[in-house]
């Protein structure tokens, strides 16, 4: 059964497409680089021999959402799986004195998820079958000085796809959310983090695969996120507020 | 988008190393960005042993994220990549549709990129010669930002001063490949244990024109009469039918690697005289005169299955000495190294000797004759009897592997690759003369000024 992945581009997709891939299902790379995605497609199919299409998408032209999606069902009549995984960390430090940039990040990893996610959990509602899954992050379990804008739409990502999940179960239609750690793609490049505590895409993508074939609500990816979250969201607020996070 | 990580890098042998602004570049344009900058070191894996992919005075550019197939013609088994696709991929890519790489190093995590700056050699040097006999074409962006094409009939200058140019004449985009066929995943393998080097350059005359694999272990630290022990495997791709029943059905399944690691570098001398005396000792005593069929992965990456197995060698890090030395002599010259490296005492974890063909690139490391290769844990010492080791290989006209090297100076590597080096530096300064691609390696053997 067919995947669609909105935002291929990411190297996470990309990664979880592989696992897709490689047990057989038809794929759709939609985002907003028409060489780059053409050139994913070329390259999955001679990697996995799978048949893949691509369509484009951008995230923040909300006005052609609707077509979007009625083109990717039509190209895809079976179209069972998708995963959106477009979002954009932006600077804080900008976002914080220029609304432009941090309008940007709230609607690239807000509003446009919501445009788009909406349209397609329609199409899964009428079926009563099909599975989306969300890339939310755990940056968006607590609010932080160093990156609250893009934690925040973040936060709004996973309260939107608890909601979702709530109304789809008894449509058959699974909502995962993902909240991955520190990943070390062009994202994350050249940050200091805890070496330790950088995953790969390689093994976030194989543990997205799992989730969203097992059908699972929520996962952390490395699973210790749920515990240094666990953690994280246990600190009382009048010490949290004096932390240098 | 443009992002540096500032890293201390080395090569896999973990010294030396050196504080590098790092780029992960996406695309072509973002590596034309940093050349307006400063200067450029591609880089792959980081699986050559020395300072070739460093640059402590600009920038490296990582070629692992450009790593897609862009096409690949079924019927010829000619594949068309970017530079950073791995061994790794094409093993797992085309094995199972009978395509097989034509030439391998010893570890599956190369790039295309990396196997053609290096132009890389494997067991079938003697029949097949290096990498870049498969290599059809492939793409550079050129020190002026240009993307040139090159090959035997195009820019075949370029072509002849890429390969084993070790990265200094531009960074590959992509390249065109000819694969090998082949009919399982099997490799037929005959194990000689032999006792002294005399029988082995017998048994290399006798056997070589017949195996497309060979190569030899070789006990680095016995000595009296048990001086020059070794061990030759010789190996041809298996045809299906040929193989044992039990392997049948598992030649047609896709290989799943298994994977340990050495977690940390283990902090002390682990590997001290008496180690490994008895490591060597023990490989010899476990192998036996047999013929027997070995997974491709088993025959030719058997340290892969450990990961970071550089790690034993504690945080000092490793020096890999390779060398080739010519076909006349070659026996007298390997007898007096070893017998350097046996009176050392240090002795070599692992070594390897192997008969060689014909040189293919302007610097590349092989040429016809014999190679030898070692490692030494770096301690106090091992740089010196290096040292003595090179005026050894001097004295026979041969050269060491600047692949493997960390310590070769601007004389000794002159000399090395006398007549070559001089002919590699027209073409260079043809199509860069700035010197906007350099590199650490490139600096200390007087390739690119300092």
């Amino acid at each position: 059964m067919p995947l669609l992945v909105l935002g291929a581009n990411s190297l996470i997709a990309q990664a979880a497409s592989a696992n897709f891939a490689e047990a057989g299902h038809e794929i759709i790379f939609a985002g907003r680089n028409k060489e780059e995605l053409s050139k994913i497609a070329g390259d999955f199919n001679i990697r996995y021999k799978v048949n893949c299409l691509t369509e484009y998408f951008d995230a923040l032209d909300y006005a052609n959402h609707r077509k979007f999606v009625e083109t990717v069902f039509t190209i895809s009549p079976e179209l069972n799986y998708a995963l959106i995984v477009f979002g954009y960390l932006g600077t804080q430090e900008k976002a914080q004195s220029d609304f432009t940039e941090a309008h940007k990040i709230i609607n690239s990893n807000y509003t446009g998820v919501v445009s788009a996610c909406e349209l397609i959990a329609a199409e899964f509602e009428s079926r009563k079958k099909g599975s989306i899954a969300i890339i939310s992050s755990v940056a968006g379990d607590r609010g932080r000085q160093s990156n609250y804008m893009y934690g925040s739409a973040k936060a709004g990502l996973s309260a939107y796809s608890q909601g979702l999940r709530n109304r789809l179960f008894k449509s058959g239609v699974n909502v995962l959310t993902i909240k991955p750690g520190f990943v070390d793609t062009p994202m994350t490049y050249g940050m200091p983090l805890p070496k330790l505590l950088v995953a790969s895409p390689k093994k976030v993508g194989k543990d997205i695969y799992k989730a969203m074939i097992k059908g699972k609500n929520v996962i952390y990816t490395p699973f210790y996120w749920w515990w240094i979250m666990k953690i994280v969201k246990s600190i009382p607020e009048t010490i949290f507020k004096k932390l240098k996070l | 988008m443009k992002k540096l990580a500032e890293v201390e890098l080395s090569g896999f042998g973990k010294f030396p190393k050196a504080v590098c602004q790092v780029s992960r570049p996406l695309n072509i344009d973002e590596i034309r960005g940093y050349l307006n900058e400063s200067s450029v070191t591609p880089r792959g894996l980081g699986r050559s042993y020395g300072d070739a992919a460093l640059n402590e005075k600009g920038i490296v550019t990582e070629s692992v994220l450009m790593n897609r197939f862009l096409s690949f013609d079924e019927s010829r088994g000619i594949v068309k990549c970017e530079a950073g696709v791995t061994y790794k991929d094409l093993l797992d890519t085309f094995v199972l549709k009978g395509w097989f790489p034509p030439v391998t190093p010893g570890t599956k995590y190369v790039t295309i990129g990396g196997a053609i700056a290096s132009d890389v050699h494997g067991k079938n040097h003697h029949i097949d010669g290096s990498i870049s006999n498969f290599v059809k074409s492939f793409k550079i962006l050129s020190a002026s930002g240009e993307i040139l094409k090159c090959s035997r009939t195009q820019n075949s200058d370029l072509f002849w001063a890429t390969v084993g140019g070790m990265g200094l004449t531009g960074f590959i985009t992509e390249a065109e490949i000819q694969l090998k066929k082949v009919d399982s995943q099997y490799i037929n393998n005959k194990t000689l244990k032999l006792h002294n080097i005399d029988e082995l350059f017998e048994k290399f005359e006798e056997f070589n024109e017949d195996y497309l694999y060979s190569v030899a272990w070789l006990d680095t630290v016995a000595s009296g009469s048990k001086y020059g022990r070794n061990i030759l495997y010789l190996g041809n791709h298996s045809s299906y039918n040929k193989l044992p029943e039990k392997f049948k059905n598992k030649s047609r399944e896709r290989f799943i690697e298994k994977k340990i690691a050495v977690p940390f570098e283990i902090p002390f001398a682990t590997l001290n005289k008496l180690s490994v005396t008895m490591f060597n000792a023990a490989i010899y005593m476990k192998e036996k005169n047999v013929e027997d069929y070995l997974h491709y992965d088993k025959y030719f990456y058997p340290l892969d299955f450990i990961l970071n197995w550089n790690h034993i060698y504690s945080k000092n890090g490793l020096i890999q000495y390779q060398l080739n030395v010519p076909e006349e002599e070659g026996k007298e010259a390997i007898d007096k190294i070893l017998k350097k490296v046996v009176a050392y005492g240090g002795g070599s974890f692992l070594a390897v000797l192997k008969k060689m063909g014909d040189q293919n690139g302007i610097l590349s490391f092989p040429f016809k004759g014999y190679t030898l290769s070692m490692d030494f844990p770096v301690r106090k010492g091992v740089i010196q009897m290096c040292k003595q080791l090179d005026a050894i290989v001097l004295d026979y006209d041969g050269r060491t592997y600047l692949t493997k090297d960390s310590i070769l100076d601007e004389t000794t590597f002159k000399k090395m690759y006398d007549g070559l080096w001089q002919k590699w530096l027209e073409i260079k300064i043809k199509y860069d003369p700035y010197y906007k691609f350099s590199s650490n390696l490139g600096r200390r053997i007087g390739l690119c000024p300092s």
